[in-house]
């Protein structure tokens, strides 16, 4: 292991003092993608810094709110550099003079004849030469166009639905007014029911309580006339019943006196008193006459009139003429018809179900690409032009002639450039993340499986070309050959789907697809860490069977030198 | 073959270090190695000398388990290099031919590199290096990266780097080529020390002057196959080489004009010098003392000697003779 971890530490150190090998391995790799980034932008449609716009001329005939919604639009894309022009003469010009692939004129009565429901027509020159740049300005003004239309459209059935709701709410507002009405009426009924109910009321009770002082007044009336006829006929008895008790008395007396007498006749008939005939008796005076006569109570009741009970009828009951019942209103119910429906704009809604963004620039696609390319060159060219510098510099014959395992200068050095080819992508991408803003995805530390995966493959397919390669000046050509092809068709340049589907077919047999694929899953397309186990196994797998042919392919070679 | 082997390596108190016998190696239809046999004691040098495709790199290839032989027998410290490499790796220092340093490192980061490949671990590993760098005399170059070095610091430290764990082998493939002499002086030096130390070094060179000096024995090999082995003193003298001289005079000496002069002949008939307009004459001479005498036959003659050259007989002449003039590519 001491061993291995000096084998590693030499290499390491050789290259560190390969400033050149360095900067092959950093710089020119960000140089690279840096030129390339932003020489094939606009493949992607502009780069982030918008350093590559298409020189674009605007001509606003119209001078309309859509001239200048357009104009307002165009000029914050990247894609495009606004020239706004004065005459679509101007405009035709700049295309006729290639200093623009496009050109676009708003012709005037555009947003009345939109306005009406009118067709219209925007009208774009272009010069079919510039055919990608031609794609991206109608493909962005189609985008643009859609949105508009799609934003005036959504205004004109907001503008429509805030009418109805207006409306709507006047009516709501009217139908509220008239039920406060209604139960303001029905308020004021209920208060002249009961005004006139009090009234009623009062009224009766006002005669009820006539009627009884009426009544009381007669009955006082009447009572004072019983009353002074009784004591009248009193006063009249009393008047009556002094002769009549004198009378009486008198009548008494005599009949004391005849009974007195008869006595006295009798006696003086003496013997025939018995033959004198009984007088007549005198009427014994009935009680009655006698306490008629007397001081004291009347035996007789005096005649008196009769208890004179008044009693008026009751008055009659009041009527007050019935208040009206208020009119019924029947609360109008508002059915405002839908808002209408316009001809809705057919947007297709762009689902991206990847979880990145929609669009890309071209720093998502070259910064690993490129660094994948860098990569494998570092790793092609490092291993078989290190095992060439150790064959040239004789320590190769040296190393083979120490105590030590024979694998062990070859795992040595490769693991070395395996080393130096994780720290390699670890830093490209990181100059990626800073530098341009590339996503580095959700799990920035999974990007270490297609890293070792991808390195890995490299590191062995380096021992192949070293194995294949005899020479210093083989391994150049025969490389750089290779890791073209692998890093061309893998999809490291440019997105593998613009290959003709044969091609695509060739390149799953490039570990540089693989990495591509895992990349493009974790970076752009911001899955999780499993995405990138599949592609990083084939890595792998590639990776040792290029291990294994190229320690054949080497030790076959040795022989032959040795 | 011409073989003047003694029975044993003159400091080897025991087994050879390194046993090479009958050692082939195929490549498709060639043999680049067929049939080479040669030992090295502990403490001692052997040179392997040969032309280019020889097979003195298939060689070291083989001792350094690089290559697996076709056939025959390599030990290196006891151990078969095709059964037991791990072993023979732990007992060799290779020095390669090219300069097998990391050229973007330091000295220091090169030898801490490679020590601890060699098993060599904090104190142990230090003190490797510390030794390394007084062996290469680059202490004070020591944290300059290597590719800002000379040719020859070069040479040295990557010398310096097979030696961090003491190797009992040392495989040395020409390992002073392009070096100035003091950087020479050094290696020569540094793998002195390590036969002082017990070392066993299997040296590849095309200097001649160099296996003279430095090489206990050499083992010449060509087409595979060894071609003399021995002392390199005693392989000049077992193939008889003379000395020769080169005369250089104005003008044109008569055809015999050697007659008399004992112990000299002829080599070449006087003919115009490709330098300076002279007439070039080659003389073998048998002793350096006839020289004079040849020189003194010239003038007389009135040849006006301009200058001459001696060479004296060596390996290379012995190379040249076993080997042959052809170009090797």
């Amino acid at each position: 292991m001491t061993t291995l971890l000096t084998m590693i530490g030499k290499d390491l150190r050789l290259l560190w003092r390969d400033k050149a090998g360095l900067i092959f391995l950093t710089l020119a790799p960000i140089l690279v993608i840096t030129v390339a980034g932003f020489s094939l932008a606009n493949l992607y449609g502009a780069d982030p810094t918008g350093q590559t716009a298409y020189e674009f001329p605007f001509v606003d005939e119209d001078g309309s709110a859509l001239g200048r919604e357009l104009r307002e639009r165009l000029a914050h894309e990247t894609a495009v550099n606004l020239r706004v022009l004065p005459s679509r003469t101007d405009a035709e010009q700049a295309v006729r003079d290639k200093r623009a692939g496009t050109a676009l004129v708003i012709p005037r009565g555009t947003d009345a004849a939109l306005a009406s429901g009118d067709a219209a027509e925007l009208i774009l020159y272009t010069d079919p030469v510039k055919y990608l740049e031609r794609l991206n300005v109608r493909m962005r003004l189609l985008e643009l166009r859609d949105e508009l239309t799609t934003a005036r459209r959504q205004d004109a059935v907001r503008d429509v639905r805030r009418e109805m709701e207006q409306a709507q709410a006047d009516a709501e507002r009217a139908r509220t007014a008239l039920a406060q009405a209604q139960r303001e009426g029905e308020a004021a009924y209920a208060n002249a029911q009961r005004a006139r109910a009090d009234a009623i009321a009062r009224g009766q009770a006002s005669l009820e309580r006539s009627r009884q002082t009426v009544e009381a007044e007669m009955q006082r009336a009447a009572d004072a006339a019983a009353a002074q006829m009784a004591a009248e006929v009193r006063q009249q008895v009393d008047a009556l019943r002094g002769p009549l008790r004198h009378y009486l008395d008198t009548v008494q007396e005599r009949r004391a006196e005849f009974d007195r007498w008869i006595a006295e006749l009798r006696r003086l008939a003496g013997s025939h008193a018995a033959d004198i005939p009984p007088p007549p008796q005198f009427p014994e005076m009935p009680d009655a006459l006698r306490q008629l006569a007397g001081d004291g109570a009347l035996p007789i009741r005096l005649p008196s009139p009769p208890p004179l009970r008044l009693s008026l009828p009751a008055p009659p009951k009041l009527e007050l003429p019935a208040i009206p019942t208020p009119p019924a209103i029947e609360l109008p119910e508002f059915h405002l018809p839908a808002p209408p429906a316009l001809a809705g704009g057919l947007k297709i809604f762009e689902t991206n179900l990847t979880g990145g963004p929609l669009h890309i620039n071209t720093f998502d696609q070259n910064v690993p690409g490129f660094s994948v390319t860098f990569l494998l060159l570092g790793m092609l060219l490092g291993v078989s032009l290190g095992l060439l510098d150790e064959r040239d510099w004789g320590t190769f014959e040296r190393l083979r002639a120490m105590p030590i395992a024979a694998p062990t200068v070859l795992i040595g050095k490769l693991m070395a450039r395996f080393v130096v080819g994780v720290v390699q992508m670890i830093v490209l991408l990181a100059v990626g993340w800073l530098a341009f803003g590339v996503s580095l995805g959700p799990q920035p530390w999974a990007l270490l499986l297609p890293i070792v995966g991808i390195v890995f493959a490299g590191c062995a397919f380096g021992l192949v070309v070293a194995a294949v390669a005899p020479t210093r000046e083989a391994v150049l050509p025969v490389g750089s050959a290779v890791v073209v092809t692998m890093a061309a068709v893998g999809g490291c340049w440019w997105p593998i789907d613009l290959e003709p589907r044969w091609m695509r077919s060739v390149a799953l047999a490039f570990p540089t697809t693989w990495a591509m694929d895992a990349f493009n899953d974790l970076m752009i397309r911001r899955r999780p860490v499993q995405a990138a186990l599949p592609p990083t196994a084939v890595m792998l797998a590639y990776g040792t069977l290029y291990l294994l042919v190229g320690i054949a392919l080497f030790r076959r070679r040795l022989r032959r030198v040795a | 073959m011409q073989s003047l082997e003694p029975a044993a390596a003159p400091n080897s108190p025991g087994a050879p270090l390194v046993e090479v016998v009958d050692l082939r190696v195929r490549y498709g239809e060639r043999w680049a190695l067929d049939g080479l046999s040669f030992t090295i004691g502990a403490g001692e040098v052997v040179g392997l000398l040969g032309p280019n495709g020889a097979g003195k790199t298939t060689t070291l290839s083989v001792l350094a388990t690089l290559r697996e032989p076709t056939a025959g027998t390599a030990l290196v410290a006891g151990h078969a290099v095709d059964r037991d490499p791990a072993a023979v790796r732990g007992a060799i220092g290779l020095v390669p031919q090219t300069v097998a340093l990391y050229p973007t490192l330091t000295a220091r980061e090169n030898l801490r590199f490679f020590a601890h490949l060699l098993g060599l671990r904090s104190r142990a590993a230090a003190d490797a290096i510390v030794q390394a760098f007084e062996l290469a005399g680059l202490a004070e170059r020591a944290d300059d990266i290597v590719s800002t070095f000379s040719g020859g610091m070069q040479r040295r430290l990557n010398l310096a780097c097979a030696l961090l764990h003491t190797p009992r082998v040392l495989l040395l493939d020409e390992p002073t080529v392009g070096v100035d002499p003091q950087s020479r002086e050094r290696i020569v030096a540094a793998v002195h020390a390590q036969t002082a130390a017990g070392t066993a070094v299997l040296y590849s060179t095309h200097y001649m002057e160099e296996a003279e000096r430095l090489c206990d024995r050499v083992v010449l090999i060509d087409h595979g196959r060894t071609v003399a082995i021995g002392a390199p003193a005693a392989l000049v003298r077992q193939n008889a080489r003379v000395a020769r001289l080169a005369v250089v005079t104005r003008r044109t000496l008569p055809p015999a004009w050697l007659a008399g002069v004992a112990g000299a002949h002829l080599l070449t008939d006087t003919r115009p010098d490709a330098g300076d307009g002279g007439n070039a004459t080659h003389v073998a001479i048998d002793d350096l003392t006839v020289a004079t005498q040849v020189l003194e036959r010239a003038a007389a003659l009135g040849g006006e000697v301009m200058e001459f050259h001696l060479h004296q007989p060596n390996l290379q002449d012995v190379f040249i003779d076993l080997t042959g003039r052809a170009l090797r590519d």
